[in-house]
């Protein structure tokens, strides 16, 4: 075990740097920062200033170089904007996304386990095909649209939650609710074929047969087991949520990692660019291999080589 | 074993849940129920919220350069002349000035004034900022500031600013971002990184708290110079989404809210106790002509068809929900320089720029060209096509994303014509004709007329207000017949405000906090 966490954690680092590698270039071949942090009535010697000044001229391969030296130290460089270090900008946000992620994965949760397992139990019956279809729904509606939907019932019309912003419980809400019904609707339809699939195991059959309530079985045997599947899904989509909430956030103005993303790239502030992605990816990868132990300890048949 | 691991697993989640929400709860609700105490009806309005698109830079004034963010720090940082409303200049912390010599301004400071901190403002504050931004090439704002040779103080409140040539702009320059004057010896003492952390300045409000991409906080200076200032809370809040800002001025959550999109103007007008207001900014929508040899639009009969075909105010009432004000000049009145003849007015005449382009020797789709214009200004882009496809030329529109749009203008690497809103923060006709100068026209527009070249150059040092405003008009005038730019609109700032507050935006589009009034209930 001990091992395969070693072997795990040795991976990142090519990964990381490959990941390095690719958003480096992208970022320097879409556009020139200098362009757009001087005023349209600068001159020509103005911009060559600048650019010299932000290390701008000196060969590609010479940025990179800079780049990795200092990266592999916690140094992601300057943002252009904020004038600030980009890590210390990117980790200054990574906790109003967390607690999204979290709350999202809440709400899907507490939707998707009743839905989805009602639906297995009742399969084939008027109650699934609503179940079905609501999640076909969910999975469908463009997360933009329903947050700007929520918006209008929930804070202009019924006057009972906040448009936007981060603040208290009530501010985490809509935006965590419009998360959550795109995760919870792919949820229910796999806790759905998880449960079928264990409802007609011979032990379930057997656990009938020796006279065991009808609940008892659905919520002791097969429920428990059912879930083993449904906790892999959901710690994956955990990280895709991390890096995923770019526009939820924009149009809660939630000022998470996604928000700061968005305008980073919009300003071409290359280095918040550079340090998001790369701590995007080192959590993906983290919780990657998180995931692979805790399934590797919930069933015992998997083994640690 | 199985089970306690499941159990475990449960109950681990559900901590990090509750403790993370509670976190959440907890740090934020205090500014949470000020925001609403202060918009909500009833009790006397002590707070003001305004929404914008984005968020300010940093504290820093030298090294900023979006609009935003000086909207807001005005009311954190003085400048030594100011700006009214009509764009006059009028005293701000020095309450004099005169010319020496051809170099040389002297300016009376104001004196009693201290910083937020406490510390008086002397001439030392002055030089220390103005020397900063000179000499620093780093910083955003130095290009406009680099001519600044010297500050010197010559007593405790008298400083003598020596430029290194005449300069009929300085004092334009000293009115806007980057002449804020910060506090010399709380940055000595403290470090620049500490002063951006808790920025001071002597304006009539001081920061409070910045949570980026959310919000600015700033509270009442109450021994500010200028009398007590009218709000106890000023909240400048970050809502990039537009459909989200108008939902919060509709929900009641913001006060007054920028850049309101011409499709919901009808549906803010049709609260009760909304309102849209409107003013005209700095900005001009054109499209700039490549005029090098063998170019379509070296021929000004070509460039005159294109003005012609193009229905200016057509495009104001269809895209900009009638927000713009057509125009034959982009010095607008309001900046030094204007020509007023050649405002709210503009030509439209399909026939004959049909028969222009005919004259010039193209037949009916033989005129082509591509127009680049930046993702912003697409649907007027597709408009202008249209109208010119009418006429008989053939368009490639060019629609770039905006950091691409930047750099294709920065190498001036553009073909026949480009499409942009050009601003104008130094009030003053210098900024917008530059470019057509000999040296920064050379490769964009390849601009070349000797008597243009010889007025803007004379113009650029010109210290008699009286006649270098003459040369800039007739610039203008040239410029309405030479078209090396046609002028589609100057835009309108489009605001939402909720009945509470008086609000009339200004054409720098700052926000001065006093200058927004709560209505007497």
């Amino acid at each position: 075990m001990g091992k395969y966490v070693l072997k795990s954690l040795l991976q990142i680092i090519p990964v990381l740097f490959i990941v390095s590698l690719i958003v480096f270039i992208l970022v320097r071949v879409t556009g020139d920062p200098v362009a757009l942090m001087l005023p349209e009535t600068a001159t020509a010697e103005d911009r060559a200033v600048l650019t010299q000044a932000l290390g701008l001229d000196q060969p590609l391969y010479t940025q990179y170089v800079k780049f990795l030296g200092s990266a592999i130290q916690g140094d992601f460089g300057q943002s252009f904007r904020y004038n600030q270090p980009a890590l210390e900008l990117v980790l200054e946000r990574l906790p109003a996304s967390f607690e999204l992620a979290v709350a999202a994965m809440f709400f899907a949760v507490l939707m998707a386990v009743p839905l989805g397992v009602i639906s297995a139990v009742k399969r084939n019956t008027f109650t699934d095909l609503i179940i079905s279809g609501i999640s076909v729904i969910g999975k469908a509606m463009p997360n933009f649209w329903m947050g700007i939907m929520l918006i209008l019932l929930f804070s202009v019309m019924l006057g009972v939650l906040p448009v936007s912003g981060r603040g208290g419980l009530s501010h985490l809400i809509l935006p965590a609710f419009t998360l959550g019904v795109g995760l919870a609707a792919q949820m229910t339809r796999l806790i759905r074929s998880s449960m079928l699939e264990i409802l007609n195991q011979d032990y379930i059959r057997t656990a009938r047969s020796k006279g065991l309530g009808r609940m008892v079985v659905i919520v002791k045997h097969a429920f428990r087991n059912g879930l083993i599947p449904v906790v892999t899904i959901m710690s994956l989509q955990f990280t895709s949520l991390i890096g995923g909430t770019l526009i939820t956030e924009t149009v809660f103005s939630w000022p998470g990692l996604g928000q700061l993303l968005v305008v980073a790239v919009n300003t071409h502030d290359m280095a918040i660019v550079q340090a998001a992605v790369f701590v995007i990816a080192f959590i993906v990868v983290i919780i990657n291999i998180l995931t692979d132990v805790a399934y590797r300890l919930l069933d015992p048949r998997i083994k640690y080589d | 074993m199985k089970k306690r691991q499941w159990t475990g697993l449960w109950i681990t989640l559900l901590a990090v849940v509750m403790v993370l929400s509670a976190c959440g709860g907890k740090s934020t609700s205090t500014n949470d129920s000020s925001a609403t105490e202060g918009t909500g009806s009833g009790s006397a309005s002590t707070i003001l919220t305004v929404a914008a698109a984005t968020d300010i830079e940093s504290f820093d004034p030298h090294n900023n350069n979006n609009t935003s963010s000086e909207a807001v720090l005005v009311n954190v940082f003085d400048y030594l002349i100011k700006n009214d409303s009509e764009q006059k200049k009028v005293a701000g912390l020095a309450t004099s000035w005169d010319q020496v010599d051809d170099t040389t301004w002297r300016f009376k400071l104001r004196e009693g004034v201290t910083f937020h901190n406490g510390d008086p403002f002397t001439s030392a504050d002055v030089k220390y900022t103005l020397e900063r931004v000179a000499k620093d090439e780093t910083l955003k704002q130095n290009s406009y500031f680099k001519n600044i040779v010297e500050v010197k103080a010559v007593d405790d409140y008298t400083v003598d600013i020596i430029t290194d040539g005449p300069d009929p702009l300085l004092l334009n320059r000293l009115s806007k971002m980057g002449a804020g004057i910060l506090p010399a010896k709380y940055i000595a003492d403290k470090g620049f990184d500490a002063f951006l952390k808790q920025p001071v300045g002597t304006g009539p409000y001081k920061f409070s708290k910045w949570t980026k991409d959310d919000r600015v906080e700033l509270v009442k200076n109450e021994n500010y110079f200028d009398g007590e200032p009218k709000w106890n809370e000023v909240v400048f809040r970050v809502i990039p989404e537009a459909s989200t800002r108008v939902s919060e001025l509709l929900a009641g959550g913001v006060d007054v809210a920028s850049s309101i999109p011409s499709t919901d103007i009808a549906r803010i007008e049709g609260e009760a106790d909304k309102k849209i207001v409107k003013a005209p900014i700095q900005r001009v929508l054109q499209l700039i002509f490549r005029q090098t040899e063998g170019s379509i639009t070296a021929d000004p009969k070509v460039r005159e068809a294109i003005d012609l075909a193009i229905d200016k105010q057509g495009i104001v009432d269809s895209i900009a929900g009638g927000a713009g004000i057509v125009t034959r000049t982009s010095v607008t009145p309001g900046n030094f320089g204007a020509d007023p003849s050649l405002y709210k007015t503009s030509l439209y005449d399909q026939e004959k720029a049909k028969q222009l382009l005919q004259e010039a020797g193209y037949a009916e789709g033989e005129a082509e060209m591509t127009i680049s214009v930046s993702a912003q200004y697409k649907e007027q882009a597709e408009v202008v096509a249209a109208m010119l496809e009418q006429a008989g030329f053939k368009i490639n529109l060019d629609v770039l994303e905006a950091s691409a749009f930047s750099e294709r203008y920065s190498s001036k690497s553009f073909k026949e014509i480009f499409m942009i809103g050009i601003g104008n923060s130094l009030f003053d006709a210098s900024n917008n004709y530059n470019r057509y100068m000999l040296e920064e026209a050379k490769g964009e527009s390849d601009y070349n007329n000797p008597e243009v070249e010889k007025l803007l150059q004379s113009a650029l040092v010109n210290m008699d207000p009286a006649s270098r405003e003459k040369e800039y008009q007739q610039v203008q005038q040239i410029f309405s017949e030479e078209r090396p730019a046609v002028y589609l609109y100057q835009m309108e700032g489009v605001y939402g405000t909720n009945a509470k507050v008086n609000f009339a935006p200004r054409s720098d589009e700052m926000f001065y906090a006093d200058e927004i009034t709560p209505v007497a209930q």
